[in-house]
Parts: structure tokens; sequence; C-alpha cells
């Protein structure tokens, strides 16, 4: 039997599968370090960040200098392969080679601009960047320049058009853009490897990004200690039940518009089916007939919704399990804590839902991402629900400020009391892919899901109204892509607002807790139902009129999307240019001699 | 009837204002977005400054804009000019120590952690009979209390706690026996090895003491 005639189909099932676990059990693993380290950042601290490994300086010379000889050779050969025989090169490629170019030498020159600064000049190089930098007015002036003339350049190249002038243009783009893009990657590693030279040996921290890491070993191997009295089984599965539900709920939620493939549906699916895939599909949000669907969704269940809450209400029992089976009275008093805690707000999360499914017309997870994309995003129809979903997702996920369940001042660490080394770090860690899952929720339900604003389903479609402004075809493939990523995004984005709020709120009192959980959010949602069918209900008699006024409105919105994130990336920018406003001040000998030996540098510490 | 001044209790003051209950505060979601707001600033305008490198030097720009965190151990601020560090032995201009072995300081020790053995110069030096000096030279730092007794104690300004370096840890108590040589390379807070006082050696015209040419 050939290979290439081997259905792959299930392998691609378990491929999609095992990037959901993985992106939820990495992305709960991060936040557990981003916790500590964005809290840290508020209060202008570094935070976790000293995890490292030591590499040989001569190897990270050689990986440095080869990997960028290596990048060089492949644009250069990727330059050989794109230039057409005659006449001269496409707008794409002399865009992407330009732009690449330009943005690799004005990041280096930032890069070592400000390393030079930050750490003082190490040698006559350093010492030239810095005076370099400093005459064009700093770091942030070289990016800024870099970025005016990537934005000069794009346009240079777009408006030139296709005549003699415009050919040179791209010639030019195309063939300098290579050689730069060589210079800057071969000199900024050269500058790094020379720069290193005199130390023995270079720490590979990746931001600190290794610190997960080594915690995550050490609550490997750290000890397991069960309490004598404690039910030896249930203490042990506990932290299993709490785990699992809040990582496979995960399932329901799709990650991706749907892939179509040219390939009869009874036929095997074989790598070379993988080919196949339909460039332009109709926006009707279906493939077209006698083609294969792959959802990028692992669990494809119509019940939908359904399934995360009855498997949000399995996590209940893990915490309550724990708290009984420890054989303490703390841990006892966290897990009833938290269970009532749990119950309470699961019925506040469930009804706040009510109005978004209404809305919907459907449970599943994958049509309401396909309804909002062709009418309006989830926070714009029901604003309302989302505040209130919010607020009981956090005190789902039992998060500052509903952190009841536990308390050192109270009942020590609650319902986990009694628990130590990698079982607690899965309670720890179920907590943070809680937020992972809720965060994937609201982004499906609320935002859009993948769906960005204004890119159809084959197509960069930019229509208000009846009017269009642009229309460009795009691969469908390649939609599906930015897609996924625009999803990862908003999920990182929500998962981050949520952590801003552990770090901004104070706790409740358990009784206020209570309180705002049965006599504030199950009122409210439930008024929310009502109101949500009573604008349903008028809707559903209205004029042709107010119909495409609300079809109007609904396509404003997707502007005002488009919009504020342009503005929000434009007003980063203006951000990031900011000078900040400083004050020399000496008013000691200990900031004297500071000053002496030229500012304060900061010295790597080892873990 | 007159009102008090007082007011009905009889209390002197304003009283505080209590905080208002308007509905922006009592729905919380504003107030939510606010503190929000608060928290997001500080973590962006921080972590810029991190990462471009514009954060405030803790020590020159103390009292600038912003806060002004040491990031210890990563960053240290230089102590003070009259912190007393661990010792250092002064040097002559010659590079001899400064140390006459008088025994001052020992004596004067509270904690006896200073150890002197005297040495005489050998024949024909010009000092000899003058002075002695350091043949041995020892200060357990794991018993000294840091209480400068010795440098005020010492005519010669041979012993000093100007380094600047606080007391560094080891990992065991034979590293903490600072001797003559390891005093005599400290350096002070000029990075140099001798001192603002200016020594008049035996011999020469500026020399205060009994000479025994002279008299």
């Amino acid at each position: 039997m050939n290979i290439w005639d081997v259905n792959i189909w299930p392998l691609l099932i378990i491929a999609k599968s095992a990037f959901i676990v993985l992106f939820g059990m990495n992305l709960g693993v991060l936040l557990t370090w981003t916790d500590r380290r964005q809290g840290a950042m508020m209060q202008d601290r570094i935070g976790p960040n000293r995890a490292v490994i030591w590499l040989p300086t001569r190897m990270v010379q050689a990986i440095l200098v080869l990997g960028a000889l290596g990048a060089t050779g492949a644009t250069l050969l990727a330059a050989q392969a794109l230039r057409p025989e005659e006449g001269a090169p496409s707008t794409l490629s002399a865009l992407l080679f330009g732009e690449l170019a330009l943005f690799l030498s004005w990041f280096t020159m930032v890069l070592i601009a400000s390393g030079a600064h930050a750490r003082g000049a190490r040698n006559s190089f350093d010492r030239f960047a810095t005076g370099l930098a400093a005459a064009l007015g700093g770091a942030r002036f070289i990016a800024l320049a870099g970025m005016l003339a990537q934005v000069a350049l794009f346009f240079l190249i777009v408006a030139s058009g296709g005549g003699e002038f415009g050919e040179t243009v791209r010639e030019v783009s195309f063939g300098a853009g290579a050689a730069l893009f060589g210079l800057a990657a071969v000199g900024g590693s050269l500058y790094a490897a020379v720069s290193m030279h005199d130390e023995p040996r270079v720490g590979l921290r990746l931001a600190g990004l290794l610190h997960p890491a080594a915690d995550g070993l050490k609550t490997l191997f750290k000890e397991d200690i069960i309490p004598p009295g404690a039910d030896r089984l249930l203490h042990s599965i506990a932290p299993f039940i709490t785990f699992f539900p809040a990582l496979v709920v995960l399932g329901v939620v799709p990650f991706g518009d749907a892939l179509c493939f040219d390939t009869a549906p009874g036929q095997p699916f074989t790598v070379k089916s993988l080919s196949t895939l339909i460039s332009q599909v109709d926006s009707a949000g279906v493939c077209p007939t006698g083609s294969t669907t792959f959802k990028l969704q692992a669990l494809d269940l119509n019940v939908g919704l359904l399934y995360f809450f009855a498997l949000a209400g399995t996590g209940i029992v893990g915490a309550a399990l724990a708290g009984w089976a420890s054989d303490n009275k703390f841990s006892l008093l966290g897990g009833l804590r938290a269970a009532s805690q749990m119950v309470s707000y699961e019925v506040a999360l469930g009804l706040t839902l009510v109005g978004a499914l209404m809305v919907y017309g459907t449970i599943r997870v994958d049509e309401m991402i396909q309804w909002q994309a062709q009418n309006a995003w989830g926070i714009f129809v029901q604003p309302f629900a989302f505040v209130l979903f919010f607020a009981a997702a956090i005190a789902e996920s039992k998060r500052i400020p509903f952190d009841l369940p536990e308390g050192e001042s109270e009942i020590v660490a609650g319902y986990f009391t009694e628990y130590a080394g990698m079982k607690f770090a899965m309670f720890f860690f179920s907590e943070y892919i809680a937020v992972v899952s809720s965060s994937a929720l609201m982004a499906a339900i609320f935002f859009g899901g993948w769906h960005l604003p204004f890119v159809d389903r084959s197509a960069i479609h930019v229509a208000v109204g009846d009017t269009v402004y642009l229309h460009y075809a795009v691969s469908h493939g390649a939609i599906v892509v930015l897609g996924v990523l625009g999803f990862i995004l908003k999920i990182i984005a929500l998962c981050w607002v949520q952590l801003s709020i552990r770090w901004t709120l104070p706790r409740f009192r358990y009784d206020q807790l209570m309180r705002l959980g049965w006599r504030t959010l199950l009122p409210l949602s439930l008024l929310n139902v009502v109101g949500t069918g009573l604008v349903i209900l008028l809707l559903q008699g209205a004029s042709d009129t107010v119909a495409s006024a609300v079809r109007y409105l609904a396509n404003l919105s997707m502007a005002l999307l488009a919009g504020g994130g342009a503005l929000g990336f434009l007003l980063f920018i203006k951000f990031m240019m900011k000078a900040p406003n400083k004050k020399q001040l000496l008013s000691s000998t200990s900031a004297e001699y500071a000053q002496a030996r030229g500012g304060t540098h900061s010295r790597r510490m080892e873990a | 009837m007159k009102a008090s001044p007082l007011g009905p209790r009889g209390v002197v003051g304003t009283p505080l204002k209590r905080p208002d209950r308007t509905t922006s505060v009592q729905s919380y979601v504003p107030e939510i977005v606010k503190g929000l707001g608060i928290t997001m600033g500080h973590f962006f305008t921080n972590t810029k400054e991190m990462v471009l490198g514009q954060r405030n030097d803790p020590n020159t720009e103390a009292i600038a804009d912003g806060i002004n965190t040491v990031s210890y151990p990563e960053q240290q601020r230089p102590y003070p000019e009259r912190f007393r560090g661990v010792h250092r032995l002064t040097e002559r201009e010659d590079g001899s120590p400064r140390c006459v072995a008088c025994l001052c300081c020992s004596t004067a020790c509270p904690a006896q952690c200073i150890h002197i053995e005297a040495g005489e110069y050998p024949e024909g030096d010009k000092r000899r009979g003058y002075e002695r000096f350091p043949d041995k030279f020892v200060i357990d730092e794991l018993r000294c209390i840091f209480c400068g007794y010795c440098v005020e104690a010492c005519p010669c300004d041979a012993i000093r706690m100007d380094t600047g370096i606080h007391p560094v840890p080891y990992d065991s108590r034979e590293q903490f026996i600072y001797a003559k040589d390891l005093l005599l390379k400290m350096p002070g807070r000029k990075n140099d090895h001798v001192t603002e006082n200016p020594r008049h050696e035996p011999g020469e015209a500026t020399h205060p003491g009994i000479d025994r040419d002279r008299h």
C-alpha cells in the first residue's frame, strides 16, 4: 500500500484535538507566570524572570552567525526564485523585500542603541552606536524614522504604478531590500556575537519565559503528601476532577472557520487531498456540495454550550471533594465555600447567556460565530449580558475579587490546604485554564470568535449599508489562518483583562459575594432575557425601513471596530514614542557615587 | 435659642464628608473600569520604560516623576559616604602599610576581632626605632560588629571602613578571616589605596615627632 493513499483524516482529528489541548495547557502555564510578572510590572518591579539555561559562548556565537548567514542565503535564494525572467519584480515581492529589510534594519539599530544605552558602552562600536543614536535624537527617533520610511516605501511602490518609474522603484526595492536584509541580519548577529566575546557563558532566558517551565519541573519533583486521616483515593482524584473539565470545555470552541477540501466526502482523505483546499468559498457559511468540511473544533456537538455548562459544573465536584477528603477543617470550609460559590454563579452564568442564545437562535458555538460574522459582534448585541457574564465567569474561576474559597487570613489555602507538589499545582493550574476557557468562550460569544471586521469568507469586503468601499479577494485558507490568529489574540487579550482585574480589585466578603450572585446577577440576567425577548419580538414585526436601519447599524458597528483598532494602533505608537519625563537630582552622597559611576547599571543575577 | 458653634454634641472640627453614593459608584462597573484604567496605565508605562530602557535611574533621578524602584540585587544603590563597610588598610606613598602596629584598634575593639603581631623594621631602615609594622594583621569579619571604634582609635589613619562594600557572605568561616594582604588590597571609595591625610615619614622635614638626629 502506498503511503500517499493512507487515509489521514483520523490523524487530522487527533492533530486538532492536540492543538486545542496544548493551546489550553500552554496558555494556562504561561498565565500562572504572567499573572505574577504582570503584577510586578504594575509596581515597577521585574517579577520572576531569573530562570536561565547556560550555553557556551562559542556555541551561541556560532548559532547566531550561522543562523544569520543561513537566513541571508535563504533570502537571496528566495529573491532569485521570485525574480521574473524579464521585467521588474511584482509589487508584492518588491513590497515584501523592501519592507522586511527596512524593518529589520531599524529594529536592529534600535536594539543595539538602546542596549548600549542601558548597560553602558562596552566597546568602541557601542560608543559609536550610542553617539549615532544620540545624534539622531535617541533610539525612539530611529524607530520613528524607520516606521515612516516603511510607510513611505509602501506608498511609493503602490502609487508609482506600472510605468518605467514604477518598474525602477520596484527593481530597487526588491534588489536593495534583499541586500539590506542580509546586511542587517549578518551585521546585527555579528555585533551580538562580538559583544558577548568576553563572557564565559551566555544565558538563554527568553524574557523570563523559562520560569514557568522551571516551576513546573520543581512541583513535579516535590513530595506528594497525603494526610494520614485523608481518603486516599478521593484526595488523589480530586485535582484531576477539577483539572479535566476546565481543559476539555475548550473542545466545543471553534478556533477558526471550517476548511473546505475539494474531495468527495466518501473518498479516503489522503495527503494529496490537503492540496485541494478550495480557495474561494461563497459567504453562505457552508462548503460547496461534494466537498469535505474540516471543522477547526475538536468536538462538533449539537448541544454546544450545554456541554460547556455541564462540564463547568463538574469542576464543583473536584473542589468539594478535595475539601472533604483532606480531613482538615480549613479544607472542608474551603470546599464548602467553593461549592456554594460555584453553584450560585453557575446559575447566573447560564442565564446571562440565554439572551445571547435567543438572538443567535442556536446553542452551537460555531453557528453563533457565523451569526456574528454576518450581523454584528455579540458585544454590541448583548453588552449588558457581557458584563454580567464576565463577572460570573471570574467568580466561577474563583479568582480575585471572588477568591473566597482561599484566604490566608481565614482558612489558609481553602480546599487545597492539604495538597502539595504537583497535585497542588494542578489546582493552581486549573484555575488559570478556567481563565483561558472562559476567555475563549467570551471571545466566541461576544467578540465574534475567529471573525475579523470586514473579512469575509474569502475576501476583504468593506461595506457599510449598500455601499461597497473595497473588495479584495483573498484565498480562503489565508483567511482561516488570519481568523485563528485573531481568535488567539482575542483570547489572550481577554485573559489579560482578567489578570488586570486581579491586580485592581479588593476581594468581597462572603455574604457580599452571595448577595451579588443571587440578588444582583440573577435578577439582572432574567431582566436581560425579558428585554432581549421584547426587542426580538418588536424587530420581527418591524417594517423594512427599521430592518435596513438595524442592518446599517450592524455594519456601522463593524466599522467602529475596525476604526477603533486602527486608532488603538496609532495611539499605541504615540504612547511608545512619548518621551519620559526625567529630572536629575543628586540629593545624597549615595546618588553622587552613582553618578560618578555613570548611572546605575543593572547586573544580571543568576537563578 | 442660638445653635452652639460646637454642634449638638459639642465636637470641635469639620465633619468628614461621606463618600458620594452616586449611581455610577453603586453600579460598580464604571468604577471598576476606572480602576482597571489605572492599573493598566501603570502596567503599560512601566513595561514600556523597562523594554525601551527609559526607566528612571533609581539613584540619580530619585525625585523625578514616576516610580523609582531599585531592582535589588540586579541594581544596587551605592552606600552613602559615611557608611561603615568592610575594613581596609591604607598605604603610604611607597606602598607599605601606614599601620605602625600600635594595637590601638585591637585594644579599642569591643568584639576583639582584630589580631596584630608587630614586626620591627630591619637594621638601617630610617623608621627603625620610631615605629613598627604589622607582621600579621587579621580581622575576623564574622566577629566584627562594624562599630567603627578601630577607625576612631587609629592614630595613623591606617585602618578605614570607607570601602563602601557591605560584608560579603561566604560559605565557610575561614573565608571571613581577612588577612593583611587582602585588607591592603581593598580599595577606598575613590578606588585608591591611600588617604587624603598626608603622612610625614621620619627623617622628613615635616615630620612632627622627635628626631633622634636632631636631638
